[in-house]
């Protein structure tokens, strides 16, 4: 991004669009790293209407401790903020009798702006950059060698980093790196005449090092995976289950790899699933040999089948109950990619470079950010799971009744009225589509504060029944006042459609509120029908803006519910 | 016409978008309350950007106007 470009984002923005405001603390005149980071923000949050604050030159940690009504902080730190002669702009002395005084000064400093990060409160996201500039030639020893004051400082920025990571996100400096190549990030000329040490170009790149962690774009959910020169090297319909590789060997590492990692995903609760031209019996006989690295049973569903792809990626999507957007198919037919890509739009659709090696590294690296997430939650290790047996709950609800199947699935569902600082609630309010009143997101500062209304209520559903654990999977927020609930958030997953877990939500509200009517800030989005169905169901006819539920129509309208409902602040979750 | 004045014009419009553009060929530290310190290194960066070439920033108290950049980037600026 050159500044220009920058300024005109940033000149773009909607001025009345709710604030994201961020403290950039630095120890340098901010100049264009405020300019690059907003205009990063503003560019994922273009619904939102970014604004910087800075703090006070040359003093981080104080900076650090006057924090006031932020949505995030940025950090990017030199060398220069842990003592003042580890830059260029300062007049000490940089002798060898200097350096020991240095590096307790810049150690000193580590802790003080540590202990400063770890006082912010937990609902502020923090994003760091250590060090990205060179040190100044203040050591004993030629450019070329390491000194060992140097690498005393790099222990200690070591050490730093370890302690902040479990409290804040830090830029990766290795990626940093190739966006950013070292020789070109200082400029001296910047530095000495206006107190900004980094080069436009390095400005830009730590500004968006920085957007990316304060504001992160949504993992991806589910995979779906060609098999023949795909997952494995090979047409297995040609040579036979035993003689597709995937192995050093056999020169086909490529797809070892990315069996490692689909496998990888899976273990982080992404949904794998597979589409592949192919006999079904052939490919069951290849998932047979104990040498894949990606077990079968990490797979689901599998379509494998003489059809078009497109329709394999169709009954994959309603299998998993998420939307195009959300996933990523993988082929290494062009024409395979192009015919999904015509039925499925806003699906993300990768070539698999079957023999160009560094596009296969820059596959697996591609695939990982789509997919990666900085924390993994209980509900990752459970989700394909949940899945398969909401299938198995969906094939068995159509053989039997609806109404015996829900009266014989055991269901419970654990409500918690106190999940003040349950990750989860947010993260499902912020990633949920269909199922969502109205679609508005939330930082976790803005999450936080809202139980600080009056009246404020937040609850969270769990819910499991004899076919499994589906986790967390409903939030509703809002607040009560007299017999009048004001809900402003609902969300509940879509693995968890089809149970009821709607409806015990609202009798349960209108229970233990003793309500006689609900108002929904409900607002329409393109994705939010079950929602709308849902309350069409309810009022008798669909919602376009706020509306009110009364108790009677509720129950008018109630069906039977089967399931246990068991308060979380006397039992355990389910 | 200069034909260096269409590209600065746009500059002074990225770093002054409140400025009108017909008042960009007689603006000037004094008569541009948003043109600061932050401002003109502003511009410095992004007519730097446009015309790829380092200005002398020890000119810059001397680089006050439209008029004066405009001389200064048709002197300096590789083929202009």
């Amino acid at each position: 991004m050159k500044l220009t470009e920058a300024l005109r984002i940033l000149q773009q923005a909607p001025k009345t669009a709710s604030l994201f405001r961020v403290a950039l603390a630095c120890g340098f005149t901010p100049l264009h790293m405020q300019t690059f980071l907003a205009a990063h923000l503003q560019q994922r949050l273009a619904d939102r209407l970014v604004t910087i604050s800075t703090g006070l030159y040359g003093d981080v940690p104080v900076t650090l401790t006057s924090l006031a009504n932020v949505d995030g902080v940025a950090l990017p730190l030199e060398w220069a903020d842990l003592d003042p002669r580890l830059g260029y702009r300062g007049a000490g002395d940089w002798g060898p009798a200097a350096l020991p005084d240095i590096l307790a000064g810049a150690m000193a400093m580590l802790d003080r702006i540590a202990a400063a990060l770890e006082r912010i409160p937990p609902a502020i996201p923090i994003a760091v950059c250590r060090p990205t500039l060179p040190l100044p030639p203040i050591f004993h020893t030629a450019g070329w060698q390491a000194a060992e004051a140097e690498l005393e400082l790099e222990r200690k920025l070591a050490e730093f980093a370890s302690r902040i990571g479990r409290r804040c996100s830090l830029v990766n400096a290795t990626r940093l790196g190739e966006d950013s190549p070292p020789a070109g990030r200082l400029d001296l000329r910047s530095d000495l005449l206006t107190g900004l040490p980094y080069t436009l170009p390095h400005a830009a790149a730590v500004g968006r090092a920085l957007a990316h962690l304060l504001a992160p774009p949504a993992p991806k959910k589910g995979l779906i995976t060609d098999l023949d020169d795909t997952l494995w090297h090979g047409l297995v319909g040609e040579v036979g289950a035993e003689n597709v590789s995937w192995d050093l060997a056999s020169h086909s590492q490529l797809h070892g790899l990315y069996q490692k990692l689909l496998a990888s995903l899976a273990g982080e609760g992404v949904l794998v699933g597979v589409a592949s031209k192919n006999d079904a019996p052939v490919v069951e006989r290849t998932f047979e040999r104990e040498d894949l690295l990606l077990p079968r049973d990490r797979i689901f569903p599998l379509e494998a089948h003489w059809s078009a792809k497109s329709g394999s990626v169709e009954r994959i999507l309603r299998t998993w109950n998420i939307a195009a957007d959300s996933v990523v198919f993988v082929d290494d037919s062009a024409m395979e990619l192009a015919e999904v890509a015509a039925a499925h739009p806003g699906i993300e659709c990768l070539l698999f470079p079957k023999s160009d090696y560094a596009a296969g590294y820059a596959l697996l690296r591609r695939l990982r950010d789509l997919f990666g997430k900085p924390r993994l939650s209980e509900e990752d290790a459970i989700r394909l799971e949940s899945i398969r047996q909401g299938s198995g709950f969906q094939a068995v609800e159509g053989e039997a009744s609806a109404e015996t199947f829900l009266e014989q699935a055991e269901a419970a569902i654990t409500f918690d009225f106190s999940p003040a600082s349950d990750p989860r609630a947010l993260e499902l309010v912020n990633k949920t589509n269909q199922f969502n009143l109205n679609g508005i997101r939330y930082t976790e500062a803005e999450w936080k504060s809202r139980l600080e209304l009056p009246g404020a209520l937040r609850m969270v559903a769990g819910y499991r029944d004899k076919f499994g654990p589906l986790g967390k999977i409903a939030v509703l927020e809002g607040r009560h006042e007299g017999e009048t609930l004001f809900i402003d958030a609902w969300v509940m997953s879509c693995r968890a459609f089809s149970r009821r877990i709607e409806h015990q939500c609202l009798q349960t509200l209108f229970e233990r509120y003793a309500a006689k009517e609900i108002r929904f800030a409900f607002q329409p989005t393109p994705k939010n029908g079950p929602l709308r169905d849902f309350f069409t169901a309810l009022a008798g006819q669909p919602p376009d803006a706020p509306f009110a539920l009364e108790r009677t129509q509720f129950e008018e309208r109630l069906p039977r519910l089967y399931h246990r409902v068991i308060d979380a602040s006397t039992s355990s979750n389910p | 016409m200069n034909p260096i004045a269409p590209r600065l014009t746009a500059c002074f419009q990225t770093v002054f978008p409140d400025l009108p553009a017909a008042e960009i060929p007689a603006a000037s530290q004094a008569t541009v309350a948003a043109w600061d310190s932050v401002a003109a290194i502003t511009l410095v960066n992004v007519i730097e950007e446009e015309f790829g070439f380092e200005m002398d920033l020890d000119q810059l108290a001397d680089l006050d106007s439209f008029s004066r950049i405009l001389d200064y980037v048709s002197r300096e600026a590789p083929a202009a």
